[in-house]
């Protein structure tokens, strides 16, 4: 029973990357018309242009290409770079590692914060810290993450320099100077989705602490602790967990401003440059991966949301 | 919702208000909606009458040295090509609440009638809409954003209308699914059962009873949607992807003047707050209209 | 013996002393327990009665000491074992809780954990209150309680997540719980609200037997003056806060002193005294706006004199362990003398029988619904899941027919296939004129739209909330008849004042009326397409009792006035007993019996017939509830025998009844039970007669 739901949740998300994977493709390949006298610039030679179709097979027709492409991709083939033809694998290999590296820690920090945070806003509802959880998150969630960004840099890498102005991770030499180039930006990045999180989650534990069961579970004698963590808590985490999820899409979109902001090298600056550079397979690349990244979390935090339900293991 | 006294809090539909009693609670608003409204207000007298008083014009060069510090004659300073910060935060302001508004509506009306749509008749059509808006959200936002913006091209790059139809675009799948979740639950409601039993047709009853049913909760995710807006835009013009310049647009000046922002912190600050205070403003307000009526804004990617 | 009230009795086990709690509602606080005073003996059952709203829940979980958010408990006292419970703080409180005290809330399925098997739940009970030297003793212990819950296979059960319970069997699971630690109270609220009659009346067969057995004090929290008036010792009506009366059973059933409780006992019908024009002595409506300083029932009082808006009234003593607070009780007439006046006053009862016409109103013939099908093997065409099947019955004009049966007998099906709101509909349906119903909404005339009409069940969801009463009422005059402007006004005026609503109600919107007026406005809704037949999809079961009555006897007004027939759609047998003229006893999808409603409620019985009215616990002291066979509810097997109630029947035929279709056993020219049991037998079949009961005026 479980291992079929699974299954089919694993199948799904392989077919909605699937289809994303076809969104990308049209969308960077094909909507832009002429990526040769794109790229090449207007001043380019039809001769040039032509030797760039050949290079990229342009010539053939939509459905070959984008076969192609897919059977590359399952091989972990991404094609070459077109502005250094490099492979673009190799590109993105250590810019995935920086992004990775920086989300884990900004996650690391979210799931503490927002716990707290929502936990002492659903305990003291509609009294001061409450009140005050709300008006912060509120600002929070009203300010971008590339102003509070620079506002971050501008205090603590300018004004009190204990951060350096530019998080260049690699070139960090100890794990404690790494830290502190990822700081900044972890903290920006935490920001981000805790804001969102936190109110979802103190409306859920709200609800959950409201409901009849814990109410009996109080009438039955028990002691508060057991109260909280054995009947409220298991039923606040699972839609915690879907909150978590949809907010990786924050996390994601917020990457892409931070890493500018902080001049961090990872996936984020990297789809902005290879925008700008119009280097289309690193940005059909780069694309696939970030949405592959948000649909297996989702998938994940599905998954774990039917292992801890057992409403939906068993009927 | 929980009747206090009775205690009754099975599937009791959220009551409606009658127009006195909403007028009537006007008084009793939430201060946050009260203060996000004024700030609203102000914001759109200067989207609207900014032109005329703004002391300078945004994109004249120098009117006074590069970066000064704000003075009488420049209230925010300079830039660094001597242009007046202050008008220019001024003129960016219509640009900002044009597209924002602008945008959202377009993405509301569509993503409202595909979503009502789809819920009403179901079948393939709502399983094939659905299935391409998953997909469709299951690309963060900003990033598909880019892509198309990427897919325009470079020609298009700083047009309007391209910028409106980006964010209607992202926009759109998430309203459709709001909307549809919506229009799937009224549809439930006996009250609709009846209007079915008298051989309304389906429009007649989409517009008469679920319309009517629906404006709360299209209101809040209109405030949401319009709230997150500027965020968008700024956030693309800051990457570059938005207003070319000399347009005084915020995310761009935080942009451009962001490599001063030591000597010259007020030309970063002031777009940026200007940003924020009108975000703030638009949630709150929202918010605040939630709470009335009953709701709750979540705010989902 | 019972104790008299007040503070210090000496043999009294829980004291109740001035409680009053408020609760915050947007801006201000509003009271809704108020100055609450009585007392529980050892092995005592209080029964604590009242409408929606009166505040008797509040008060039972008042005494556990429970305070809901927004909530507060401005004064009194709870003394037990010499403790007040409202001063202790929650370490103490936690030992009584679940211990000594223990509570069956109203809703089984939401109040166990979702996410916690149902033997862990009671085994953490025991381990809190330290019951018990380990983790097997504790198990054995829960068992134990399962099996005297009547839970079948307590070690499976013992494993199980709620949700694949029962509604009947979370019940059980629940009373397990109370009664883990050997509590020596146990506060019931509403426990089998939302139960079939026929699970309620195994769940409280059991209860009285472990009340028994255990010695249990108990305080059971209800509206229906049946369960009361079966398994309570003692009862205190409350209204709107406020204890109004307290007595021993019978007299409070015989000779109630409180004009609202003697209206509130007036109101509720009986299957064993049915009357078509019941005593209506209860009018208006409990507006919490307009509730006076003193005595909250004055408004609506008949006997009300200046000095009762003002004077708190206090409960008095009037008798043997009976009070009252009314401070003219000694005016307000005997009960019986009160409802001897009424029924003088009403005349004879006259109203229009049905029409005896030659061609009946609604004809259906094997009628066979389904809202979904499957795909039969390998064909192309699908086989509805029936859900309804071989259903007959004929309607009159001006008459009405009941359906009665319990959730899941498919009595919803019937009136949607009716309506044409079903997608698989197959057999003979017809309205008087060949009007095929078969077919569905979009394929009929408006004709046939206007002549059948629906009113639901819930109030709440059956108007928009988003339109005027006025816009509501006059939407089928716009559709079918094309009346606008000062004409639609017009009619809506009249159509308003026919379901004896005020035209000032025009203006309001739903959320500004109460659950009967909202009914009515269904009502007037479904009038106005001047229907000939009207469909009641359990119209009643959502509103308190007196407001049931009202309705009740405008629907008979109604009927009587514009010769509509109704399909009365109820599980409430009293109700139909009073109401209809023809019954229809439906099972798992079949006529079980059918004839007029004093055929069908007298014997012969169909065996599910029996079984439905011995379950029902009529508001009559003197009564005695048998003892039924614990039993399993509803099941598929139901459906894949040829009779489905073969399962259940205690005297069922074995492989006759699950092999072969029953036939009709025609009684008279109106009576017939689909039985394999010959008459003779079904007529002998139980003990308890339904005839007629001492009248409480004699």
């Amino acid at each position: 029973m479980l291992a079929k739901l699974l299954v089919r949740r694993l199948l799904l998300g392989a077919l909605t990357l699937l289809a994303i994977s076809l969104v990308v493709f049209l969308t960077a390949e094909v909507l832009p018309g002429d990526i040769a006298a794109r790229v090449l610039g207007r001043e380019s030679t039809e001769q040039a242009r032509q030797a760039f179709r050949e290079r990229l097979n342009l010539d053939r027709p939509v459905q070959e290409r984008y076969w192609l492409w897919i059977q590359g991709v399952v091989r972990g083939d991404f094609g070459q770079a077109l502005t250094n033809d490099r492979e673009v694998a190799d590109i993105i290999a250590p810019r995935l590692r920086n992004t990775l590296v920086i989300g884990g820690v900004a996650f690391a920090l979210y799931i503490p914060v927002t716990i707290v945070l929502a936990s002492v806003a659903a305990i003291y509802r509609d009294r001061a810290p409450d009140a005050l959880i709300s008006v912060l998150t509120l600002i929070g969630l009203s300010v971008p993450e590339f102003v509070s960004g620079t506002v971050l840099l501008i205090v603590f890498a300018v004004i009190f320099p204990v951060f350096p102005v530019m998080s260049l991770l690699d070139q960090a030499e100890t794990p404690l100077e790494a830290l502190r180039t990822l700081a900044l930006p972890a903290i920006t990045l935490t920001t981000i989705m805790a804001v969102y999180a936190i109110r979802m989650l103190r409306d859920n534990l709200i609800e959950v602490l409201d409901s009849e069961y814990v109410r009996m579970a109080t009438l039955k004698g028990l002691p508060r602790i057991r109260v909280i963590l054995r009947h409220a808590l298991p039923n606040a985490v699972v839609p915690a967990l879907n909150v978590t999820a949809l907010n990786l899409a924050y996390l994601i979109g917020g990457v892409v401003l931070v890493e500018r902001v902080f001049s961090y090298p990872g996936l984020g600056s990297l789809l902005v440059d290879s925008i700008l550079l119009r280097d289309v397979p690193v940005i059909e690349a780069v694309a696939l991966l970030v949405s592959a990244i948000y649909v297996f979390a989702n998938l994940f935090a599905d998954a774990m949301a039917i292992v801890l339900n057992p409403r939906l293991r068993t009927r | 919702m929980t009747d206090p006294v009775t205690g009754r809090s099975e599937s009791k539909p959220e009551p409606a208000v009658g127009l006195l009693t909403w007028l009537g609670r006007l008084r009793r608003l939430p201060p946050g909606a009260l203060i996000g409204g004024c700030i609203l207000l102000v914001y759109l007298f200067v989207a609207l009458t900014g032109r005329f008083w703004a002391p300078y014009s945004p994109t004249k060069t120098g009117t006074g040295p590069p970066f000064a510090p704000p003075s009488r004659e420049h209230l925010l300073g300079t830039d660094q090509l001597g242009r007046d910060v202050f008008s220019r935060v001024v003129h960016g302001t219509d640009e900002v609440l044009l597209l924002s508004l602008t945008s959202t509506l377009i993405a509301m009306l569509a993503g409202g009638l595909l979503g009502l749509l789809s819920g009403f008749l179901g079948g393939w059509f709502d399983e094939l809409l659905m299935r391409l808006f998953d997909v469709m959200i299951s690309i963060p936002l900003l990033v598909l954003a880019l892509l198309v913006i990427a897919a325009a091209g470079p020609e298009l790059s700083g047009n309007y209308f391209l910028l409106i139809g980006v964010i209607a675009l992202v926009y759109t799948p998430r309203i459709a699914r709001m909307v549809r979740a919506v229009a799937m639950d009224l549809v439930t409601r006996e009250f609709v059962t009846a209007a079915r039993t008298r051989g309304e047709s389906a429009w007649s009853i989409a517009v008469r009873e679920l319309l009517p049913n629906a404006t709360g909760v299209l209101l809040v995710e209109f405030g949401v949607r319009a709230g997150y807006a500027p965020i968008l835009i700024g956030s693309l013009g800051f990457l570059g992807f938005g207003a070319r310049p000399p347009t005084p647009e915020w995310g761009l000046m935080i942009s451009e003047n962001r490599v001063a922002i030591v000597t010259a912190p007020v030309t970063v600050l002031a777009p940026a707050a200007a940003l924020a205070l009108l975000v703030i403003g638009l949630n709150s307000f929202t918010d605040g209209i939630a709470r009335l009526l009953g709701r709750s804004a979540q705010r989902s990617p | 013996m019972a104790p008299a009230e007040g503070p210090g009795t000496p043999s009294a086990l829980i004291e109740v002393d001035g409680l009053s709690v408020d609760y915050w509602t947007q801006d201000r606080w509003v009271n809704v327990v108020d100055s609450v005073t009585f007392s529980i003996a050892p092995g005592e059952a209080f029964g604590l009665v009242g409408e929606s709203g009166c505040g008797k829940t509040t008060t039972a979980y008042g005494m556990l000491a429970y305070r809901r958010a927004n909530s507060r408990i401005r004064q009194g006292q709870v003394r037990f074992g010499g403790k007040d419970l409202l001063k202790l703080a929650d370490k103490d409180l936690q030992g009584i809780r679940g211990r000594q005290i223990s509570i069956v809330p109203q809703n089984p399925t939401t109040a166990l954990s979702p996410g916690i098997r149902v033997g862990s739940q009671v085994v953490e009970t025991l381990r809190a209150h330290r019951w018990g030297a380990g983790p097997h003793e504790r198990r054995q212990r829960a068992l134990d309680l399962f099996r005297r819950v009547s839970l079948p296979a307590p070690d499976q059960i013992f494993e199980k997540y709620p949700h694949q319970l029962s509604g009947g069997q979370q019940q059980r699971v629940v009373i397990a719980l109370a009664l883990a630690c050997d509590p020596q109270l146990v506060l019931l609220d509403e426990p089998t609200t939302g139960l079939d009659v026929t699970t309620q009346a195994q769940i409280l067969n059991l209860l009285s037997v472990l009340r028994v057995e255990y010695n249990l004090a108990m305080l059971y929290v209800t509206h229906n003056l049946g369960v009361v008036a079966q398994i309570c010792d003692r009862i205190g009506v409350m209204y709107a806060g406020r204890l109004v009366e307290v007595a021993p059973k019978r007299e409070l059933f015989y000779r109630p002193r409180h004009a609202y409780t003697q209206g509130l006992i007036a109101s509720v019908p009986r299957i064993s005294t049915p009357s078509r024009r019941q005593a209506l002595l209860l009018l208006g409506l409990l507006r919490r706006s307009e509730l006076p300083a003193g005595c909250a029932f004055s408004p609506r009082c008949e006997f009300v004199e200046p000095a009762c808006r003002v004077e708190k009234q206090h409960l008095e003593p009037v008798g043997a362990g009976h009070t009252v607070a009314c401070r003219r009780w000694r005016e307000v007439p005997a009960f019986a003398e009160r409802l001897a006046s009424h029924r003088q006053s009403l005349g004879a009862e006259s109203e229009a029988g049905p029409v005896v016409a030659s061609a009946p109103l609604l004809t259906v013939r094997d009628l066979q619904a389904a809202y979904t099908s499957q795909r039969t093997g390998l064909a192309r065409s699908r086989k509805p899941n029936a859900v309804v099947a071989g259903l007959s019955f004929e309607i009159r004009a001006s008459e009405t027919y009941a359906l009665v049966g319990e959730s899941g007998s498919g009595k919803t099906t019937v009136a949607r296939a009716i309506s044409g709101l079903l997608p698989y509909v197959s057999g003979l349906l017809e309205l008087e004129g060949g009007h095929d119903l078969l077919s569905p909404i979009a394929g009929r005339s408006q004709e046939l739209l206007r002549s059948l009409q629906f009113v639901f069940q819930n109030p709440d969801a059956s108007l928009n909330p988003r339109q005027r009463v006025t816009r509501i009422v006059g939407r089928p005059l716009e559709v079918f008849f094309r009346a606008s402007g000062k004409e639609l006004h017009r009619q809506v005026e009249q159509l308003l004042e026919d379901v004896q609503l005020d035209t000032g109600f025009g203006r309001r919107f739903p959320d500004e009326l109460s659950g009967g007026e909202r009914q009515r406005v269904a009502l007037a809704r479904a009038l106005a397409a001047s229907p000939s037949l009207l469909l009641c999809d359990e119209i009643l079961s959502a509103l308190d009792v007196s407001v049931q009555a009202n309705i009740l006897r405008l629907l008979v007004d109604l009927q009587s006035r514009r010769r509509i027939a109704y399909l009365f759609i109820s599980h409430d047998l009293a109700t139909v007993r009073s109401l209809a003229h023809h019954v229809g006893v439906l099972y798992a999808g079949t006529l079980c019996e059918k004839g007029t409603v004093d055929e069908v409620f007298s014997p012969p019985f169909h065996p599910y017939t029996d079984l439905l009215l011995s379950s029902v616990p009529e508001a009559d002291p003197d009564q005695v509830m048998p003892a039924l066979r614990s039993d399993v509810g509803l099941s598929a097997e139901s459906r894949q025998s040829a009779c489905p109630f073969a399962a259940r029947c205690p005297w069922s035929l074995g492989e006759v009844c699950r092999r072969d279709d029953p036939p009709w056993r025609p009684v008279t020219e109106t009576h017939a039970v689909h039985c394999h049991l010959p008459l003779d037998q079904l007529n002998n079949l139980h003990a308890v007669s339904r005839t007629t009961t001492p009248d409480p005026s004699s």
